[in-house]
């Protein structure tokens, strides 16, 4: 710290924490509608349809064989274009921040992930629970929310803290289609200050952080979700939680 | 915007200097996949050595490389390793002057931290008895290491590898940043020139699409080299539709990754 007055780095400290709140507000929203579509597209997808089959394993193979960068570019540069093809006048003329692309793309790539993660756990379920749930006249709306899915979450869980933590890791992309995120502001107190070491590695250690923290609810979540199964996997959970 | 958003004939005009990007994005991808690869193994066996510092240290390079995102550590190698003396003096300046040095060296900590884990999770997964077996017969700890540890550890690790493999590929696309054309940026700058958003954005993720499905497909036939041995018990699991597939997925949940 040879050339940091300390109200200097007071100001840097404040535009870092902004942009951190951006970065974390990017991320849990990308996260959520990630959940939220791939858990729907993973129920969904179970139909025997050709169609339906079709349709996921293009999906899935172009969004997992594609790298996020990209798909952030297409929503961020095309993304009106799109609007407009597909709502006419009116979506022309509505511009994409990049905030919007990035939630968008995180969204679309993420959700196959998601997806593909909750369709292994579905099938892994024994058939009984779906064969009980229907011979106890169980409406599916409450059979999918109160039996299938709890037990798919437990079983889901290491690849979705995995998924979690990918995301997480990639969220400073954003940055390079314009957004103002921890990332920007470190770069930008980095080339002001010249001092880039501290900035980044301060960076860094921002999301190692983060993602220790989440590792630590998640092995919590993942106590709580297994409290049905305590007791044949009592030895299971510490060692899962490790990785 | 009618019918189709890709410009064919932009699209084949640009299709030269696209496989000049894939060409560097194919050398950004092999040499820290060599590099990384060889970090990996001496940080590997730091962590499961006995000695605590040592182990400890190994785990700090993990976390740290794997924790932090790939544009963070470019950044840092980029531009915060410029500012130490020694470095800017040393002869290694030739490595860390140049952006392509630069992008290698990030990539490689970044890909050798998570084979430090696959390998680990790979070695720990040998059954016990079979190392002891090895030793009662007498054979070297080095010859064991080598013609009974990896040959399994390989087997066991394959699809984690796999994964790794596909994103740090994935992973590789914004080594544009640190101005190197490789496929991204010859995509980007096409973008620049022509203000399609569609078409080279598109056929750049058509090439990396085919460059990871190959790398996949690559694999597929190793894993079914490396299994070889078992090829009677693949016919008979196939023999039995649906039931066998659903019990291989079980061990793979936790590896779909992105």
């Amino acid at each position: 710290m040879t050339n940091l007055s300390l109200a200097d780095l007071a100001g840097y400290m404040r535009q870092l924490g902004e942009g951190a709140l951006i970065t974390l507000e990017l991320f849990l929203t990308s996260f959520a509608l990630a959940f939220i579509f791939g858990v729907l597209i993973g129920i969904a997808t179970l139909s025997r349809s050709r169609v339906v089959q079709g349709i996921w394993r293009v999906y899935a193979s172009i969004f997992m064989g594609v790298p996020s960068l990209l798909v952030i570019f297409l929503t961020f540069y095309g993304g009106s274009a799109m609007l407009g093809a597909v709502l006419g006048e009116f979506g022309a003329r509505i511009d994409i921040s990049p905030f919007g692309a990035g939630v968008i793309a995180f969204t679309v790539v993420y959700a196959a992930y998601i997806a593909e993660l909750v369709r292994g756990a579905i099938e892994n379920l024994p058939k009984g629970q779906f064969e009980g749930a229907r011979a106890l006249a169980i409406p599916p709306a409450i059979m999918w929310g109160k039996v299938i899915l709890p037990q798919v979450m437990r079983l889901a869980l290491p690849g979705l803290v995995n998924v979690w933590s990918f995301m997480l890791k990639e969220t400073p992309l954003v940055s390079l289609a314009g957004l103002q995120d921890l990332v920007a502001a470190a770069k930008i107190a980095a080339g002001a200050t010249k001092e880039p070491f501290i900035f980044f590695v301060a960076t860094a250690l921002v999301f190692i952080a983060f993602s220790a923290l989440s590792f630590r609810l998640a092995s919590r979540l993942e106590t709580r979700l297994d409290r049905g199964q305590r007791r044949e996997a009592a030895g299971r959970s510490s060692s899962r939680a490790a990785a | 915007m009618n019918g189709l958003p890709i410009d064919l004939a932009l699209a084949w005009e640009s299709l030269p200097a696209l496989f000049d990007g894939l060409k560097v994005t194919a050398i950004l991808t092999a040499l820290p996949l060599l590099l990384g690869l060889a970090l990996a193994f001496p940080i590997c066996f730091a962590r499961m050595s006995d000695r605590r510092w040592l182990a400890l240290l190994a785990e700090a390079f993990v976390t740290f490389f794997r924790g932090a995102p790939l544009l963070i550590l470019l950044y840092l190698v980029y531009y915060g390793l410029g500012q130490i003396e020694a470095l800017r003096e040393g002869p290694f300046w030739i490595l860390f002057g140049s952006p392509f040095g630069c992008a290698i060296v990030a990539l490689s900590l970044n890909h050798a931290a998570y084979m430090v884990e696959v390998l680990r999770g790979g070695l720990l997964a040998v059954p016990h008895g079979i190392v002891e077996a090895s030793e009662a017969l007498g054979i070297t700890r080095r010859n064991i290491f080598i013609w009974v540890k990896m040959p399994l550890a390989i087997r066991y690790g394959l699809k984690a590898y796999q994964n790794e493999v596909v994103s740090f590929i994935k992973g590789t696309a914004i080594v544009s940043v640190v101005t190197i054309t490789d496929l991204t940026a010859v995509a980007n700058s096409i973008f620049e020139q022509t203000y399609d958003p569609f078409t080279p954005i598109l056929c750049a993720a058509a090439f990396y699409w085919a460059f990871v499905n190959i790398i996949r497909l690559g694999f597929g036939l190793w894993g079914r080299w490396l299994n070889r041995h078992n090829a009677e018990d693949v016919a008979a699991d196939a023999g039995v539709p649906g039931r066998g597939a659903a019990l291989r997925r079980t061990s793979d949940l936790g590896q779909v990754t992105p």
